[in-house]
């Protein structure tokens, strides 16, 4: 079974693909029986269906698919999940075994259906910090403006503008620039900014010209309108912002609301636009220092808070402000928000406390020094990316229902959504992620976006082999659709169902999706427990799934022996132990909330990157880059090395290689080969970066580099300063580290898992 | 016989003015010992009902002279004492003792109009530029004419509490000049109004530049009915005329409705500066517009931008008003948070100071300060009346406690059609020396509505605003400031406070006497701190003498009818605020009674019996006219037809208006417009002045049924039309040919093209114009078989007859005076 076409087909990585038909014994695995879901991965041959799906009769309400046993002389079908026995609707009645609609084909198991419902307008709410250096606003203004022209005619844009106070710009209004502006250290409920601009009584402005939202049209001809009646106001307003002109003494920061701006964006849209679908785009250049959500005080004595300050809770305004976001992004889900953060400044700006607005809702989080950067406008441009039809690449407002056959239950899900607490008797009573229920919100949804569903078998007591049914599990994953309509996405995948000890059992381990699906795990569990619990956690489960899977005689280690599909798990494990997700202390808390959101984001190939960073490696004598050992063993002095840990993109030119070029002989036409020698990693880079969002930060550097370091810190330190050996490879680098080497961390591995008791 | 002897040496006084010599001044050498026993005015008696009708023209005389002992003034100068516009005495022979006071039944006050015009070039106060200016040690008084020099001059007299004051180096020397100077010609010492130009030691910060914030109401009403747009048109043409000498006068705008709207007037070199093209054709960058509907705790949404130079800014402010109209043409927000807004706007001005000038058509129906439509038409005329004259909200009053503190005037222009609750309004104008003017029903499409308030907010704008000013009156020992009246802030018991110093309004002051004085005659000085328009520190300094007198027929005699009359309406005012308009009419009434009582009782003996005649001292016999016209006023009239907005309106005018206007506003001018002298209504051959027509007694048995007549009572006049006019005249004055045809109502006249008709428009026209008050009289033309109610309107101004239910003629009232004295 090829994990890779599967995941091709239906966007599916299962940890297990043979599932311990017992609770008892499915609970042996270690790993726990769960996938990987890309529910909006994008198909080009997926069958967009122009009409509304058959579902099974309540509760069930599976959508009818290729797996049902269809009656077709009786016009009938049974539902894999339920067993129940349903009636084809008339317009079936033709449908023959040569003629059969989509979603039964065998070859349909993901299928889109185009429902009869329209969706809204999507709706771009801008909220634009202004307390920017000339240089950052400049470029934050132009980037916007430039950004107009990617957002589709018919969408609705607004803009708040923040610094001292917060400003909802009127764009609506003709006579002159207007704005409403909030005090930036009072908590504003959503009826407050309803009263405060006006949205409850008749201000007699004019009626919009087109509606779509009744409830809504004073804001919808006032604060949020369609990108092609507003995009010159718009455009002239983004023009004319100038800086926060509240002054700011030399020893202190400036006034920066942020979370009341935050606060009256989601207030706005939940009272004139709720569920309609839309994004807030906070674009912050500093910490919140006033106000509900302040993270620090404006005097610049005062530092921003550390890691060791949040863990050992003495970080003065962290866990209110944390609370408050959280409360944000708890009305944002409610109302099918999303909210999206770019920060552009080297500082903090508060992500950690804001972490629950993006990772509730499915927005963006983009962390870049500046406004001026090419990861900020890249990043900011490509969210912006249209599909083959022209259609922006972001769903709205989603729900996602996970329907498992009788034989499994739902623990929960990882990943950017809410609970829907949607209880039925699918759900587990365990719990892993966001469990209690079998269906999610996402306020926002994209191709890339992934969540992992954990899953757990019903059956308390095995029956007998060979009568044992396969398990279904049918994703449910119902969206606005960009173009403006409602669409659903239904995947419906079949597991096998074996006795325990089954050896399929072993053989259908992805080690892949189990990496990252215990990545997701660990991530998760670091919202709440201590960073020591979670890796000796870590540990302890990477110890059982060896002792349970490997073959050794006990107490030999030597003896210690995996098989293919589990041979890479360890490696992983251990890049994981070294990597930002937990180790956090080199980060700042805004970085971490970074690398762990994107991680929580991303699909299986790009999270594999951020635990196990790709290093190629490039040389004359090769004609193809190869790819090498994460290890200091991999540095040579005639090799270019490119390594990508999905946040960072490095070119790293050996000694040699550096040396030679800084003599230009890649200028000299007998040295072509080595100019291309010089190219060929920047162009693999172009490659890289196609897809890649937010846009990596690229790093090209040589041997004794000052940003050298960003390639060391990844390494497997097998050459550490500590080494005894005294003998590394001539002319591999020594990584200064107080860290364990791959080496070490698989001899202690191997004695632990074959120890007699752990 | 006296006038003529002060005449003389005054005379003499001119002719010997020089060079200080060491001595004393020339002429006024013998003065100073003199001290001879001086003739004070005599008492007359005047038979009241014998002289009727009173004989009104002696509204208009001077007051009782003063007589002072020869020498008083230290350098004979008969001017010093000249000016009584600037500050009368309700009695110009002051009582020596405080039980003689009492006795009396008079009241003891002086009336103070620091200003007699409305802007400087139309007054002529000389200014003492040197900042040397000598004061008392310990009484801080101002050196002025009544000072004594002693010690061949080295010394100085103080003439308030006697203490002897070294003469500043520097007080004969001219330092402008280079040279040494003749102090006797120091204008100081020559006059009883003169402006010192005041050194650094007399500001407690630079002057701050002039600031006017507009908060115009942007509500349904005010849109509908034009004020809007008229105001800011009328800002936008006024803009030149506001007081700008050097360029820093600032102006802010705020709009007012459920919501707070600030204006950010950018200055044009921001743009440029982006821009970078140089001669882009004076595009002004636009004004833009910031709403905080936070109106229970407003703030401000910038800190620049929002009160901008008017010099620097004036494209942009002139665009802004430009565009106001159309920003909120659209609206259909009835609601009005002018507390809120002016809150706001104090918070804009408040570090400089200013005036914040409200104009609105809307009761504040939500905000701070929010008031409720309170008028109950069944309350008029019953004892419910006096609560619909007080505040209603506390935030009014105590609000204007933190414009004073922060040198802010609050004035009011309302405009409503509905009521609008002026009591509780105005009390921001009263407590922060600002004032209230009402335009009751005003509506734009009407020409004569809008070109009122045009005339009228375009003189306001361009009034010469003093700042940061306080008042303080000094007197000899045993003299002492007791009550206040006008609109200021008290700050103290005898410091009266006003951030901006309008220059239209009188103020009076009770005067009590705590110790006998033995002094000949007693000095009065008000001094008035302040700072100009143009940036200068000054102080006004108005100072008279007074004789005194231990008898009680030489107060009598020297008392003024005015000025008490000035007296008692701030009393009454006062009254009707605590307790409503019975306990003013019985305030003035029983005050009245009391002088008939001691005058009969005290000084004529002779006149007993029940058919005694009323009697009472001729320099007062114009009082009792004056009392029943006040008491059959607006203000205080017993009525239920007149809405408490009317009256609240009435009032703030009664204790504020000058007594020139106070005295017309009482007792209007009437004119007889057929019968009138062949010169009235045509330049004066001399002066070029405007010839007005003799007034007549107010009275309807002179309005003769084919006449055609004009009342004016300073704030309105009416043109009366009997109903047998003849066709002729219908036809001169108004172009038509029948009376149905003449147009009544508030009009104005045609231009025709005959002399009648000319000379009638020249008498309205002279009526109307001013240099000292922005008023502009609304014309209104009454036929006699006209509508009813303009009719009686018109009418309610002829007050020797019975107006309404304060039921007695004139001629009733005296009579009922005298049968009370006489019972
Ligand atoms: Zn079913
Ligand atoms: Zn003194």
């Amino acid at each position: 079974m090829d994990f890779e076409e599967f995941e091709e087909k239906d966007g599916v990585r299962f940890s297990w693909n043979c599932i311990p038909s017992t609770r008892i014994e499915a609970s042996r695995t270690v790993v726990p029986i769960s996938a990987l879901y890309t529910p909006l991965k994008e198909k080009p041959n997926l069958p967009v269906l122009q009409y509304e799906p058959i579902a099974c009769r309540p509760p069930c309400r599976a959508v009818l698919n290729s797996f049902c046993q269809v009656d077709l002389r009786a016009r009938a079908w049974v539902c894999p999940f339920c067993l129940s026995r349903n009636q084809l609707p008339p317009q079936y009645r033709d449908i023959t075994p040569e003629n059969l609609p989509h979603e039964l084909r065998p070859e349909c198991t993901t299928v889109e259906y185009v429902l009869s419902r329209p969706a809204p307008n999507p709706i771009f709410l801008f909220v634009v910090d202004t307390c920017l250096d000339a240089e950052n606003l400049t470029a934050l203004k132009d980037h916007l403006v430039a950004t107009l022209s990617l957002i589709p005619e018919n969408a609705l844009v607004g803009l708040i503008t923040f610094g001292a106070m917060a400003q909802v710009h009127e764009i609506g209004y003709r006579e002159c620039g207007k704005s409403f502006v909030f005090r930036g250290n009072r908590d504003y409920t959503a009826k407050q900014v309803q009263e405060q601009l006006g949205l409850n009584q008749p201000i007699g402005h004019r009626v919009p010209q087109q509606g779509g939202h009744p409830q809504a049209q004073g804001a919808a001809a006032r604060f949020l309108l369609p990108l092609q009646n507003a995009e010159f106001a718009l455009t002239n307003v983004l023009e004319g912002l100038q800086k926060d002109p509240w002054p700011v003494a030399a020893d202190r920061r400036p006034i920066r609301c942020t979370g009341v701006a935050l606060g009256i964006a989601l207030g706005l849209l939940e009272t004139s636009f709720p569920n309609c679908g839309a994004r807030v785009m906070l674009f912050a250049g500093g910490a919140p220092t006033e106000g509900p959500g302040m993270i620090v005080g404006p005097e610049l004595k005062e530092p921003i808070r550390s890691h060791h300050e949040i863990e050992k809770d003495t970080a003065k305004h962290s866990k209110a402000a944390t609370k408050f976001y959280e409360g944000l992004a708890k009305r944002a889900t409610t109302h099918g928000q999303a909210v999206d953060i770019f920060a552009g400044c080297y500082d903090q700006i508060g992500m950690h406390e804001m972490r629950s607005l993006p990772n509730s809702t499915g927005g963006a989080l983009v962390l870049c020094d500046a406004f001026s950067t090419s990861i900020f406008k890249s990043s900011l441009t490509k969210m912006f990316a249209r599909d083959a039809n022209n259609f922006l690449q972001m769903g709205f407002n989603a729900t996602f229902d996970v329907v498992p056959s009788k034989e499994l239950k739902v623990s929960g899900l990882i990943g950017h959504a809410v609970s829907m607490n949607k209880k039925n008797p699918s759900v587990a009573d365990t719990e892993i992620g966001i469990g209690q229920t079998s269906s999610w919100k996402m306020c926002s949804i994209t191709p890339a976006h992934t969540y992992a569903t954990f899953f757990e078998v019903a059956q308390q007591q095995g029956t007998p082999a060979g009568q044992i049914p396969p398990g279904y599990v049918q994703f449910l994953t119902h969206y606005h659709h960009s173009s403006t309509q409602q669409r659903l996405r239904v995947t419906t995948v079949a597991k096998a169902l074996v006795p325990g000890g089954d050896p399929h059992i072993a053989s259908s381990f992805d080690q892949e999706a189990a990496a990252v699906l215990m990545t997701r795990i660990a991530i998760f569990k670091s919202e709440t427990e201590d960073g020591n619990d979670i890796m000796r956690w870590t540990d302890k489960m990477l110890i059982r799934l060896c002792q349970k899977f490997a073959d050794y005689r006990k107490d030999d280690a030597s003896s210690f022996r995996l098989a293919h599909n589990f041979s890479l798990y360890p490696q992983f494990m251990f890049h994981l132990r070294r990597s930002q997700f937990l180790q956090v202390f080199n980060n700042s808390p805004d970085e971490t909330a970074f690398y762990r959101h994107c991680l929580n984001r991303e699909n299986l190939n790009n999270s594999l990157i951020m635990i196990q960073p790709t290093l190629l490696s490039y040389s004359l004598e090769q004609e193809q880059p190869v790819p090498v050992l994460l290890d200091s063993v991999s540095i040579k002095p005639d090799h270019i090395l490119l390594l990508d840990t999905f946040f960072h993109i490095l070119i790293f030119h050996g000694e040699t290689i550096a040396n030679w070029r800084n003599q230009g002989y890649q200028e000299k036409e007998e040295y072509a080969n080595f100019a291309e020698l010089l190219q060929a990693p920047r162009m693999e880079v172009q490659d890289l970066l196609v897809d890649r969002f937010p846009l990596p930060r690229f790093i090209d550097t040589d041997a004794g580099g000052s940003q050298a370091r960003f390639l060391l810190s990844k390494l497997n330190p097998s050459n550490t300063h500590q080494s005894d050996s005294g003998y590394g490879t001539p002319g591999s680098a020594v990584v200064l580290t107080d860290d364990v080497s791959l080496q070490t961390f698989m001899s202690h591995l191997q004695k632990l898992s074959v120890a007699a008791s752990s | 016989g006296y006038q003529g002897l002060t005449n003389q040496m005054g005379n003499l006084n001119i002719g010997g003015g020089g060079a200080y010599q060491g001595g004393a001044p020339p002429g006024a050498a013998g003065g100073a010992h003199m001290a001879a026993p001086t003739q004070l005015n005599q008492i007359y008696n005047t038979d009241l009902l014998q002289n009727f009708p009173p004989p009104i023209s002696d509204l208009t005389l001077p007051p009782p002279p003063v007589i002072l002992p020869p020498g008083s003034s230290v350098t004979g100068n008969p001017d010093p004492n000249a000016d009584s516009e600037f500050m009368r005495c309700t009695l110009n022979t002051v009582p020596t003792s405080s039980s003689l006071l009492k006795k009396s039944k008079l009241p003891f006050a002086l009336v103070i109009r620091p200003y007699t015009a409305l802007r400087d070039a139309d007054e002529n106060v000389p200014t003492v530029a040197d900042t040397t200016i000598a004061r008392c040690r310990r009484c801080r008084s101002y050196i002025n004419p009544y000072v004594v020099f002693l010690e061949g001059g080295a010394r100085w007299r103080c003439n308030m509490c006697n203490l002897t004051n070294d003469v500043p180096s520097g007080f004969d020397y001219d330092a402008v000049a280079n040279k040494p100077r003749d102090r006797w010609s120091r204008a100081e010492l020559n006059h009883s109004v003169v402006e010192f130009v005041a050194p650094a030691e007399y500001m407690v910060r630079p002057p701050q530049p002039l600031v006017y914030v507009f908060v115009l109401d942007v509500s349904v009403h005010s849109v509908k009915n034009g004020l809007l747009a008229t105001a800011a048109r009328t800002i936008k043409e006024s803009l030149s005329r506001i007081p700008n000498v050097d360029n820093r006068t600032r102006v802010g705008f705020l709009a007012v409705d459920s919501s707070l709207h600030y204006f950010a007037i950018p200055r044009k070199e921001d743009v440029a500066e982006g821009e970078g093209e140089e001669g882009e054709e004076n595009e002004w960058p636009e004004p833009r517009m910031m709403v905080v509907s936070d109106i229970d705790d407003p703030f401000l949404p910038m800190p620049t931008d929002l009160l901008v130079n008017l010099s620097q800014c004036k494209g942009g402010i002139e665009k802004l008003l430009d565009s106001l109209q159309s920003m909120f043409a659209h609206t259909v927000n009835p609601a009005s948070a002018l507390g809120s807004a002016v809150v706001a706007a104090h918070k804009l001005i408040a570090n400089i100071g200013g005036k914040i000038v409200c104009l609105t058509s809307t009761l504040p129906n939500v905000g701070q300060g929010k008031l409720e439509v309170r008028d109950d038409k069944k309350a008029l005329g019953t004892s419910r009346e006096g609560q619909m004259l007080q505040t209603a909200s506390t935030f009014y009053k105590s609000f204007a406690v933190e414009c004073s503190k922060t040198q802010v005037t609050v004035d009011m222009f309302l405009f409503s059609s509905h009521y609008q609750d002026v009591a509780s309004l105005s009390n921001l104008p009263r407590f922060s020396a600002g004032q209230t003017y009402f335009y009751p029903g005003w509506i734009a499409s009407n020409p004569e509505d809008a070109n009122k308030f045009a005339l009228e907010f375009s003189e306001y704008l361009s009034q010469e605003l003093a700042t940061e000013a306080v008042l303080r009156v000094r007197s000899c020992d045993g003299i002492r400031m007791s009550a206040f009246y006008g609109n200021f802030f008290s700050r103290s018991s005898d410091l009266c406070s006003f951030s901006t110093f309008p220059r239209d309004q009188s103020y009076v002051i009770e005067v009590n006497i705590e110790e006998t004085i033995v002094k000949p005659w007693v000095t009065f000085q008000a001094a008035i701190l302040h700072s100009t328009a143009s940036g200068e520190r000054r102080i006004r300094v108005i100072t008279r003498a007074f004789p005194t007198s231990a008898l009680l027929q030489d107060i009598y005699a020297s008392a003024d009818q005015i000025a008490i009359t000035t007296y008692l309406a701030n009393k009454a005012v006062e009254k009707a605020l605590q307790k409503g308009p019975q306990d003013a009419r019985d305030l003035l009434m029983n005050r009245l009674n009391e002088m008939f009582t001691c005058y009969k009782k005290d000084l004529m003996t002779t006149n007993v019996g029940a058919s005694a005649p009323l009697q009472f001292c001729t320099n007062l016999r114009m009082l009792p006219l004056l009392v029943n016209a006040l008491i059959k006023h607006i203000g205080f009239r017993k009525t239920s037809q007149i809405p408490s907005d009317l009256r609240s309106a009435a009032l703030c005018l009664l204790s504020t208006l000058p007594d020139k206007y106070l005295i017309q506003y009482i007792y209007p001018n009437f004119y007889n417009l057929i019968f009138m002298p062949d010169e009235a209504g045509l330049p004066d051959a001399e002066t070029g002045q405007i010839v007005m027509p003799p007034c007549t007694n107010l009275s309807g048995e002179h309005l003769i049924s084919h006449g055609l007549f004009l009342i004016d009572d300073g704030q309105v006049m009416f043109l009366w039309v009997g109903r047998d006019a003849q066709p002729a005249l219908l036809q001169d004055v108004f172009g038509v040919s029948s009376i149905t045809e003449v147009p009544t109502g508030k009009t104005e006249l045609p231009v025709l093209d005959n002399q009648f008709n000319e000379r009638i428009r020249n008498i309205i026209s002279k009526a109307r114009e001013k240099t000292d008050a922005i008023t502009y009289q609304h014309l209104y033309v009454v036929r006699e078989d006209g509508e009813p109610a303009l009719r009686l309107w018109a009418t309610t101004h002829l007050v020797e007859d019975r107006v309404e239910q304060s039921g007695v003629t004139y001629h009733q009232f005296l009579t009922s005076i005298r049968e009370k004295l006489n019972s």
